[in-house]
């Protein structure tokens, strides 16, 4: 049997589009992360975050935790993680962040899920294939309690006009972050 | 003897003090593509090498966040060594794409210090700035750490 025509199977697309975002618009994000010990060691080891509460139990132990907290880096970074097929995977680079409030401390085992809203999207004057989209974005635990909040700015991608350019798929210039 | 640096406590921080951290990082596999998956970010723009050579960049991205997080990493054994809570983050920006292979270094100025509502700890507000080795400057941004106040937790 001959191999399939494999230019003739869909793309499963993944991402929004500047056009896809309104204000006041709502994501519950995919999926959630419970953050494990191995996952906080791992990521304060390999960026060099020397701060004994998050990889020595017993220093935190005799700081007010039950044992080492998440670091806030970890957690804010899952967060944008989690949020990014919604936000910002189909391309265009980070603005900025701003006002990331660390409400809580997060430990090993919590699971964290995320949340964004759209508070802000504007034509990019210089870039007319852009736009530019601000979302708050929180974080919660299994309890529901906020632990991360922030506000992030992306340009992104506006999705062509021309149909027949979508059917190819669309490669934007620049990359999510 | 003790775990943590007595030269890092509240009250070594002040205002207008720089610091030039000591060490350098080279960013690699482990640190973009392991941990831009750890956390779950999937755009594959920082690990589709092959999607990436077909762009003006020609190569993969390294995500900001991992770029962010390592610069902080640089700086934190002289600002957080004895933190008991780093507090929160502002104004960070990415001003220059960061690539495998490129080499971060940190640098940080304190912008302010302030009691805290907890007689154990002050408030330090640092500036960081990452650089690579080029010189361009590939982020910044602000931080707010709860420090521990010697006069606290340090028997005279």
């Amino acid at each position: 049997m001959a191999d399939p025509d494999f230019s003739t199977f869909p793309l499963i697309k993944k991402g929004n589009r500047f056009q896809d975002f309104e204000d006041g618009q709502v994501f519950e994000h995919h999926w959630g992360r419970t953050l494990t010990e191995a996952d906080n060691a791992l990521f304060t080891t390999s960026t060099l975050r020397f701060t004994p509460l998050y990889y020595n139990s017993e220093y935190a132990k005799t700081h007010g935790h039950h044992t080492v907290v998440v670091d806030p880096l970890l957690v804010l970074c899952t967060v944008v993680g989690l949020s990014v097929e919604d936000l910002s995977e189909s391309g265009g680079p980070f603005l900025g962040v701003n006002n990331v409030t660390f409400h809580q401390p997060v430990y090993p085992g919590d699971t964290i899920t995320a949340r964004s809203e759209v508070i802000n999207r504007r034509e990019s004057g210089s870039r007319p294939t852009f736009g530019i989209v601000t979302w708050k974005t929180s974080g919660f635990n299994q309890h529901d309690d906020l632990v991360l909040s922030y506000e992030r700015t992306n340009l992104v991608a506006k999705r062509k006009e021309r149909s027949d350019t979508e059917s190819q798929g669309e490669t934007s210039e620049e990359t999510a972050s | 003897m003790s775990l943590t640096a007595s030269t890092s406590y509240f009250e070594d921080f002040a205002a207008g003090q720089k610091m030039r951290h000591a060490r350098g990082s080279t960013v690699e596999e482990v640190e973009s593509q392991l941990l831009t998956k750890l956390v779950m970010n999937t755009a594959d723009g920082h690990f589709n090498e092959h999607k990436m050579k077909a762009t003006p960049f020609g190569q993969r991205l390294v995500f900001g966040l991992v770029t962010g997080s390592t610069v902080i990493g640089l700086a934190t054994q002289d600002t957080a060594e004895n933190a008991l809570a780093e507090l929160g983050l502002d104004k960070l920006r990415f001003r220059a794409p960061v690539f495998l292979g490129d080499t971060l270094t940190a640098y940080t100025e304190v912008l302010e210090t302030r009691e805290s509502e907890q007689p154990d700890a002050g408030v330090v507000r640092f500036k960081h700035w990452g650089v690579k080795q080029d010189g361009t400057i590939v982020f910044e941004g602000e931080r707010e750490v709860l420090i521990k106040r010697r006069s606290h937790w340090i028997e005279p």
